[in-house]
């Protein structure tokens, strides 16, 4: 058996010849391998590895892991062998509630808080925790119940705010996790470990890593795509930044590329006034024979790679538009997702945008809905929130499912922390706000790999600890890993000399009882 | 002989080992510590037997020689010089048992070495398992030439002798120089950045003079364009932005470094001058702002202003960032590993880095930045006009420091003769009366002892929650009153208004962001449900100190004015501070808007103008109510009874220590109450003055930071040294309460028992209020500041470093988890490198001197290094930023150290270094590789050819402008906005962000060079980042170099690159003749510094004329694309054959030759 020709204690050795691939891009395979010996340090393997993208998910792994590893890799790294073990799920949609949602008012339902309300929260469950700047210079930590009902939904009867009705119908699709908890209590570490399990900068997203593990399924998208849900200027919108969908670490071509409802959907993917298709593609012929007639003088790999980069942007160039034009999506999606989605950039638009990157092999795509940190006024702004982004939750789940999607995307409802249940600032019968709450909040997630119908850890009568089964953001993170075929302990990448992994330092866990 | 087989090829460790071993070669060579032996350590076994305790197994430490060969007690030798059949380690590692098996992982999973690894590890034992120092550990010496490389004719320089010594041992030979055209454009684009002008390429292939390449070569070094390519880089290695960074990432003022970058890289300052600037230009002497603009370096990582952040762990933060970038900058080792626990490889322990980080942790600022783009310490550089006025006064200024240094420096001894002197020259204040005193020194717990000699109780405990000890020094490691803490004296000081008192002490408040209620009680005896009565001292959110002693006063209600009593003007200052340190200049409104985008100004000046309004409107509406109240039957019990007296200057809301300390005489009266501020009393006025014998007592305990109950407090703030007398204190004893009392206690133990802490202290006192001279300097410098005010006036803000008086200290944190204090470390340098030397202060300058001293082994091979990367592509260390155990192995390790060697010996002559390099035969060999040089050196790590890489992101966007005769020539100033797609900035931003609107700027600004071009750390230029343009967000000392559909969507279709193929196919027509040939031709020749082969002409041709025809038919088609773009369009030339041209231009822009370096 031959060795794979960029890896050089590779293992299991796989030709990209014996791989279901076009015969063009064999050809192609075959221009590049021949020129293996050309490959060598980092900088330059990084942008051939890139060209592999052609050939899709099975081989971009070796080539990314032989791109990735610098020389000392070669010592002790092992192959990425990805996946670990069969997949219950090949993509993610990640719902990302920025801002940090209140379970208290949602989901963590505490009937008993009602006979609570102004009273002080016992120390004794606030305990020796460090509180953040904003409320903890208040005298009193006064109880505010929610302000909304709780009714009980589905064949498993799982209470649900009043405030969400259509997540109240797909209840029995959900898997509820009451007890996720983080380290962090301020919006700038937490969204970074939530996104890339550290509160420091520097590290790859869960996007990036999937992306660098396991490659592209569409040949004419990217592999890793964050949308972007416009802002209510009513709502206290905290930023989000380019670093939450950073590669940190591994190559920049892991990042996630962002969908947008303003302007090009793709940055500068649409040609100048006056350069239509046809010119675009004689400009483009005539840039491949003069970087073919470099290649042949040269010979520097790069070149070929290049040829390869803008062939596929020219591919890019039509199947974005494809991918946004909604005009043929049927009247039954515009009677599920509601009008709103036609409105580019609000939530069920991104919803259903999301719906049509699974179906076309987008392996994950983050959507980032901003406004949830309620300070004050929650009475005012929960309604306006859950009205934007209920149905888009339900429409999306209900889609995938109707379209055989959903035993194999894994959908994942977050935000970086929860909310107090003692009131921040004055508490009324009419009105209260919520402060930061690291130690208890409500995440959910359905579809391929998890168990539908299940609400997995308690929290104490106050919503403030955790009492039973813990998760922590590291075991979140673990799991997600899980559901599609990553062993979380064995993702690693060498990196500063140490095996770097989205769950690390500190051991985490996969949450064995959401599993399906 | 030492003969050992190597059985396989599949693992490549590092050059030498991987073409020892793949070449089924034995291993017939003496082995060397560093380049063989330690990579298979470090990367299989230093994560279980390696530095760190924690992860240690079996007590089995390798990376020591002294730790691997020790008897263990009830194990096997693990090595046994000499016998590696002996030696347990090679039994394990040959082992085929998977739980006998080394290595394994942490999860007890078995990851056998390969066959090469055991061959070397055994081979190593056998010759005796010799350890050597890591090699990057080691000062390097001048290296030998290689012998008989001297005389060959390809060696131009001496890096030639290096690199031919190695080809010709792996049998390869050196490429020819490249021809002139492509050397002309490699070498301006590595030294300017940009390309040469066609006259120049014409003149240097003209020029057939034997040094015509080192004429070229000295011309481009002194172009200020080679500054400006040089600061590129170094403002990639110190993350310089335009942003903060975090939560609002509003933008900040510190443009004024890259231009002293700029400044410094043109007029070719000493590299050692250079980095000791950045790291510590605010303790230098100073002829000019340069030294302090540079100090910025310090600041330019990312800080927030988040509004629940916690100051501790802000502040933490801070300094490890710091760390860290230094760490990777000048170090080249990855210091941040030790932040959690001792490094895994290399001998970095957690106690090096935190005793690193306090250099970094004695900066006199605010752990928030408050959102404002200057966050003191700023400096204010003057105007040229006024410059040499200013640098004048400036020098004289630093003149005077360096004096008080000396003098600061000799305080010991100073100190020592003053004491010998008289026997104790400082008078402590009598003790009579004492009934408090709350050193607040206890350093840990919650329990306050009172040690105040008639004390009724011997101490307090606090409630609520614990106080927070020892983050910074003051007269000692100091006490935080938590939010929560409460510190509750009891029913001490319970007076009548008869009664005479006086109380304070040393107070620091914490004015954290949004909260501006930091400030507030100081203490108080006061029951405030009811009618406030007791007494208080506290601070208004302005600053402004009060004292009163209050009968009654109207609950929720202002106290009413009586008519004020005119205060004495302030008395002069008797004494200065007892310490010196530059304070923020006066920032006014004008200074903090500089950055906003117009449109914000606007709205907030609308905004402004309707607070106006309203608040008119209410006091129109509460004069109305006011009278009608006033005709209401008047309330007897809403009378105010009380004395109010309020100091007439607010204290400034910095975190500065104060010392803040009333008396009263027990008149009931306004008159018997002085108001003292660091011991001098000072002026105040009379709010309230009717209290006369009306009583003020309360049930209320005393109580620090707080009013009872839970109202009103001073959060987060700190305290030390809290005194209360049962008398009142006279002028002169106040005076002595802040430090003379302190040092006469000081004194009366021998000098040799005093901490670090005391001596700081006594000598400080000393000099503040003992020594004439240092009185004399203190006014005459206040008077030079007075001046430099005066001079800079206008000037822009940048940030600089300012260091404070206090000792540079840091707490090693448990799992870098900011509460989980152990040990206090003070600043100090790495153990396994250079000491510091003994008698210097230890603050950043020392660390300056450090990182530049000859016995630094890592300076300056981190140095050169990069500069090699910059020119090759790639280090001769691959990874710039990890010289450390598991970083790369050089591949030239002669090279690098000759090339250090000669840094240092040139004077750290930076234009020598590029010279040299640049004037190698390596770096001017043709890129073209041939089949043996592909077969023996795929990657060209041997360096058999040109290096030949895709130019980063900059200098492709420049080259474009370039081409087309867009680029704006002007060097330096503020950062600009060019074109940038809609939404970016706006689509992640906070919506009260400075930087949520991206307002794109005109004319000049669109075209400036790219490294000035706005950076916003939140939300990059995505036609940069699309390049592999870092965020700046942390240190990137070598940019990733990726390929992607995206760059392709950028150089086709981004507006500035059509706006430039457009302007390029313009200057073409208009410079070349009207042959279409003619034109590419000088296309060519601009962007390529050739004419283009036949062929590449034919293709360039033939599309031409394709687009020509298009155009011609689609005449709206050609309008548009012509007219994209804010410059204007040569009009004359008809659009559809510009429009052809357009397209022919943006296939130049669009070759792999074209934006390949």
């Amino acid at each position: 058996m031959k060795h794979h020709p960029l890896c050089s204690d590779c293992e299991d050795k796989i030709t990209p010849m014996d791989l279901p691939i076009p015969d063009g891009l064999k050809q192609e395979w075959a221009v590049s391998e021949s020129r293996r010996q050309f490959l060598g340090r980092c900088g330059k393997v990084l942008g051939w590895a890139s060209l592999a993208t052609l050939f899709g998910e099975a081989s971009v792994r070796h080539l990314v892991r032989a791109a990735g590893s610098n020389l000392q890799a070669g010592v002790g790294g092992n192959t990425l062998g990805l996946p670990h073990f069969a997949p219950k799920a090949k993509r993610a949609i990640y719902l990302f509630m920025s801002g940090a949602p209140p379970q208290v008012d949602l989901f963590d339902y505490k009937p008993n808080l009602v006979f609570q309300f102004d009273k002080d929260m016992p120390a004794s469950v606030r305990g020796n925790q460090q509180l953040t700047g904003m409320t903890s210079g208040q005298a009193r930590f006064p109880v505010a119940p929610s302000h909304w009902p709780f009714s009980r939904h589905g064949q498993t009867g799982t209470w649900i705010s009043d405030l969400l009705p259509y997540t109240a119908r797909m209840v029995d699709d959900l898997t509820f996790i009451k007890s996720t908890n983080t380290d962090a209590i301020n919006h700038e570490p937490a969204i970074m470990l939530m996104n890339t399990g550290n509160m420091n900068a520097g590290k790859p997203c869960l996007g990036a890593w999937l992306a660098y593990g396991l490659g592209s399924m569409n040949n004419n998208l990217p592999t890793f795509v964050v949308l972007q849900t416009k802002t209510n200027p009513k709502e206290n919108n905290q930023p989000v930044s380019s670093r939450l969908w950073s590669s940190g670490f591994l190559s920049s071509e892991f990042s996630g590329v962002g969908l947008r409802s303003v302007g090009d959907p793709v940055l500068y993917l649409e040609d100048p006034p006056g350069v239509d298709r046809g010119t675009r593609r004689k400009m483009l012929d005539a840039v491949e024979e003069i970087n073919r007639q470099t290649l042949a003088e040269v010979g520097d790999p790069e070149t070929n790679s290049r040829i390869a980069q803008y062939e596929m942007a020219f591919r890019m160039q039509s199947s974005v538009p494809e991918l946004t034009d909604l005009s043929k999506e049927p009247a039954s999606t515009w009677d599920l997702y509601g009008p709103e989605a036609k409105e580019p950039g609000t939530f069920a638009y991104n919803c259903l945008l999301a719906r049509r990157l699974a179906e076309r092999g987008v392996r994950f795509t983050q959507v980032y809905k901003r406004g949830w940190d309620v300070h004050d006024n929650v009475v005012g702004m929960l309604p306006v929130l859950c009205q934007e982004t209920d149905r888009g939750c339900y429409a999306l789940v209900t889609d995938l499912k109707r379209r055989g999607f959903l035993d194999d995307t894994l959908v994942i409802w977050a935000g970086e922390f929860g909310r107090t249940v003692y009131s921040q600032g004055g508490l009324s019968q009419e009105n209260y706000g919520r402060d930061h709450h690291p130690r208890c909040f409500t995440t959910w997630m359905t579809g391929g790999g998890v168990r539908p119908g299940v609400t997995y850890g308690e929290t104490d009568d106050y919503s403030y600890n955790v009492v039973k089964d813990p998760v922590h953001v590291r075991d979140f993170n673990a799991t997600i890993l899980h559901c599609l075929g990553i062993d979380h302990n064995k993702f690693a990448y060498r990196f500063q000399g140490l095996d770097q992994k989205l769950s690390s330092p500190v051991p985490a866990f996969v949450v064995q009882g959401i599993l399906g | 002989m030492y003969g050992v087989k190597a059985g396989s090829c599949l693992i490549v460790v590092a050059l030498s080992i991987s073409v020892v071993a793949c070449n089924g070669h034995e291993i017939a060579r003496r082995l060397d510590f560093n380049q063989d032996v330690q990579p298979i350590l470090a990367s299989r076994c230093f994560s279980c037997h390696g530095p760190d305790p924690e992860m240690r197994k079996a007590g089995l430490r390798l990376d020591l020689a002294e730790w691997a060969t020790k008897k263990r007690e009830g194990r096997r030798d693990a090595i046994v010089p000499g016998h590696p059949e002996k030696s347990e380690l090679v039994k394990r590692i040959e082992s085929r048992d998977p739980h006998y098996l080394m290595p394994q992982t942490a999860l007890g999973e078995a990851k056998p070495m390969g066959a090469y690894e055991i061959a070397v590890l055994r081979e190593w034992i056998k010759q005796g398992a010799v350890y050597r120092p890591h090699w990057a550990f080691e000062v390097p010496t001048r290296p030998a030439m290689p012998h008989d490389i001297g005389s060959d004719p390809w060696v131009k320089n001496p890096i030639d002798s290096f690199i031919l010594a190695k080809l010709k041992k792996e049998g390869l030979e050196p490429s020819p120089e490249a021809d002139k055209p492509t050397l002309i454009r490699r070498v301006t684009l590595d030294l300017t950045g940009l390309l040469p002008t066609p006259d120049e390429v014409q003149a240097f292939v003209a020029d057939s003079s034997a040094d015509a390449y080192e004429h070229l070569v000295d011309r481009l070094l002194t172009q200020s364009t080679f500054g400006e390519q040089r600061a590129r880089y170094w403002l990639d290695y110190a993350r310089y932005a335009d942003t903060y960074g975090l939560h609002y990432d509003n933008s900040r003022d510190i443009w004024p470094y890259r231009d002293y970058v700029i400044r410094s890289f043109n007029g070719n300052k000493p590299f050692d001058q250079f980095a000791r600037e950045q790291i510590a230009g605010d303790l230098m002497p100073m002829k000019n702002l340069d030294p302090l603009i540079g100090s910025g370096y310090v600041r330019l990582g990312v800080s927030s202003n988040e509004g629940g952040t916690i100051p501790e762990e802000l502040r933490v933060n801070i300094a490890r960032e710091r760390t860290e970038a230094f760490g990777a900058t000048f170090m080249g080792l990855t210091v941040g590993c030790a932040v959690c626990h001792d490094h895994k490889f290399d001998p970095t322990t957690q106690h090096d880095f935190y005793a690193l980080s306090a250099f970094f942790n004695n900066i006199d600022e605010k752990p928030f930045n408050d959102d404002r783009p200057v966050w003191a310490p700023v400096v204010r550089v003057p105007k040229a006009d006024q410059a040499d006025a200013y640098n004048r006064v400036l020098s004289h200024r630093s003149q005077l420091q360096e004096k008080l240094n000396a003098m600061q420096f000799d305080g010991g001894k100073s100190v020592g003769e003053w004491l010998a002197f008289h026997k104790n020259p400082a008078r402590a204040v009598s003790t009579s009366g004492l009934i408090v005193r709350l050193r607040l020194d206890e350093g840990r717990g919650d329990q306050l002892r009172n040690s105040a000699p008639n004390a009724n109780a011997g101490s307090f405990k606090t409630t609520t929650m614990k106080p927070e000890w020892g983050e910074t020094t003051w007269l000692w490691p100091d006490f935080r009153m938590q939010s929560s803490t409460r510190v509750l004296l009891g029913q001490t000081a319970d007076y009548e208004a008869t009664h005479a008192f006086s109380a304070g002490g040393w107070f620091m408040f914490r004015s954290a962001p949004f909260h501006p209620g930091s400030f507030g009680t100081l203490l108080s005896k006061m029951e405030s449900t009811e009618h406030d009565r007791g007494w208080e001292l506290s601070a208004d959110e302005n600053g402004t100190l009060t004292v009163a002693l209050v009968h009654q006063a109207p609950k929720k209600g202002k106290p009413k004015k009586k008519e004020e009593k005119k205060a004495p003007a302030e008395k002069p200052l008797v004494a200065k501070e007892p310490f010196n340190y530059p304070t923020p200049q006066d920032l006014t409104k004008k200074d903090l808007a500089s950055n906003k985008p117009p449109e914000q100004l606007k709205a907030e000046k609308e905004e402004e103008q309707r607070a106006k309004a309203k608040a008119k409107a209410k006091a129109k509406a509460e004069a109305k109510k006011k009278k009608s109240e006033a005709s209401a039957t008047p309330d007897e019990s809403l009378t105010e009874v009380s004395v109010r007296v309020v100091a007439v200057k607010p204290l400034s809301l910095d975190n500065s220590w104060k010392h803040i300390f009333f008396t009263y005489d027990g008149s009931g009266r306004a008159s018997g109450v002085k108001v003292y501020v660091d011991g001098v009393q000072v002026a105040t006025r009379v709010l309230q003055d009717n209290l006369s014998q009306a009583s003020i007592r309360t049930d209320a305990p005393l109580q620090l930071g707080w009013r009872n109950p839970d109202e009103h407090p001073a959060k987060d703030a700190r305290y030390q040294d809290i005194r209360l007398y049962a008398r009142t204190l006279a002028p002169d004893e106040v005076n002595r309460l802040p430090f003379e009392d302190y040092v006469a206690e000081i004194a009366t133990h021998p000098s040799a028992e005093w901490t670090h802490d005391q001596s700081h202290i006594v000598t400080a006192f000393y000099l503040s209020y003992m020594d004439p001279t240092w009185q004399r300097i203190q006014r005459e410098m206040a008077y030079l500041d007075e001046q430099l005010d005066r001079l800079s006036a206008g000037g822009d803000l940048t940030l600089v470093s300012s260091e404070k008086p206090t000792i540079s200290y840091a707490h090693v944190l448990t799992r870098g988890v900011y509460t989980a204090r152990t040990e206090r470390v003070e600043a100090d340098t790495p153990h396994f490198l250079p000491p510091l030397p003994a008698d210097v202060p230890r603050n950043r300058l020392a660390l300056a001197k450090w990182t530049t001293s000859p016995e630094n082994p890592l300076t300056g091979r981190v140095t050169v290094n990069r500069m090699w990367y910059e020119l090759f592509g790639t280090g001769l260390v691959e990874t710039t930023e990890d010289f450390g155990i598991m970083g790369q192995r050089p591949t030239h390790p002669e090279l690098l150290d000759w090339l250090a060697v000669e840094f240092h010996d040139s004077g750290w002559n930076v234009k020598h270094m590029y010279k040299l390099m640049v004037m190698s035969a390596t770096y001017r060999q043709s890129s073209k590789a041939n089949s043996k040089q592909l077969a023996r050196d795929p990657s060209n790590v041997l360096l058999s050819r040109g290096a030949r890489f895709r130019m980063d992101a900059e200098m492709v966007r420049d080259v474009a402008l370039e081409s087309g005769g867009l680029l704006v020539e002007k060097i330096g100033g503020p950062s600009v906005k060019p074109y940038q797609p809609p939404n970016i900035w706006e689509q992640v931003s906070y919506p009260t962000s400075d930087t949520v609107r991206y307002v794109q700027e005109h004319a000049d600004s669109l075209h400036r060079r790219s490294m000035y071009s706005y950076v916003k750390r939140m939300a990059p230029l995505p036609n940069m980042d699309a390049f592999d343009a870092p965020a700046r967000d942390m240190v990137c000392t070598r940019r990733q170099r990726t390929d992607t559909p995206l760059q392709a969507l950028v150089t086709m279709n981004d507006v500035q690159w059509v706006e430039a193929a457009r302007a390029l196919a313009e200057r073409v027509i208009r410079e070349a003749g009207p042959l279409p040939e003619e034109r590419i031709n000088r296309m060519s020749l601009i962007l390529l510094a050739r004419v283009p082969s036949p062929q590449m002409a034919a293709v360039l041709e033939k599309s031409f004329r394709e687009m020509k025809e298009h155009f011609a038919g689609n005449p709206k088609d050609a309008r548009s694309l012509v007219n994209l773009g804010e410059t204007r369009r040569d009009s004359s030339i008809p659009e559809p054959e510009l429009a052809a041209w357009t397209m022919v231009a943006s296939e130049m822009l669009n070759l792999d030759e074209t934006i390949t370096k």
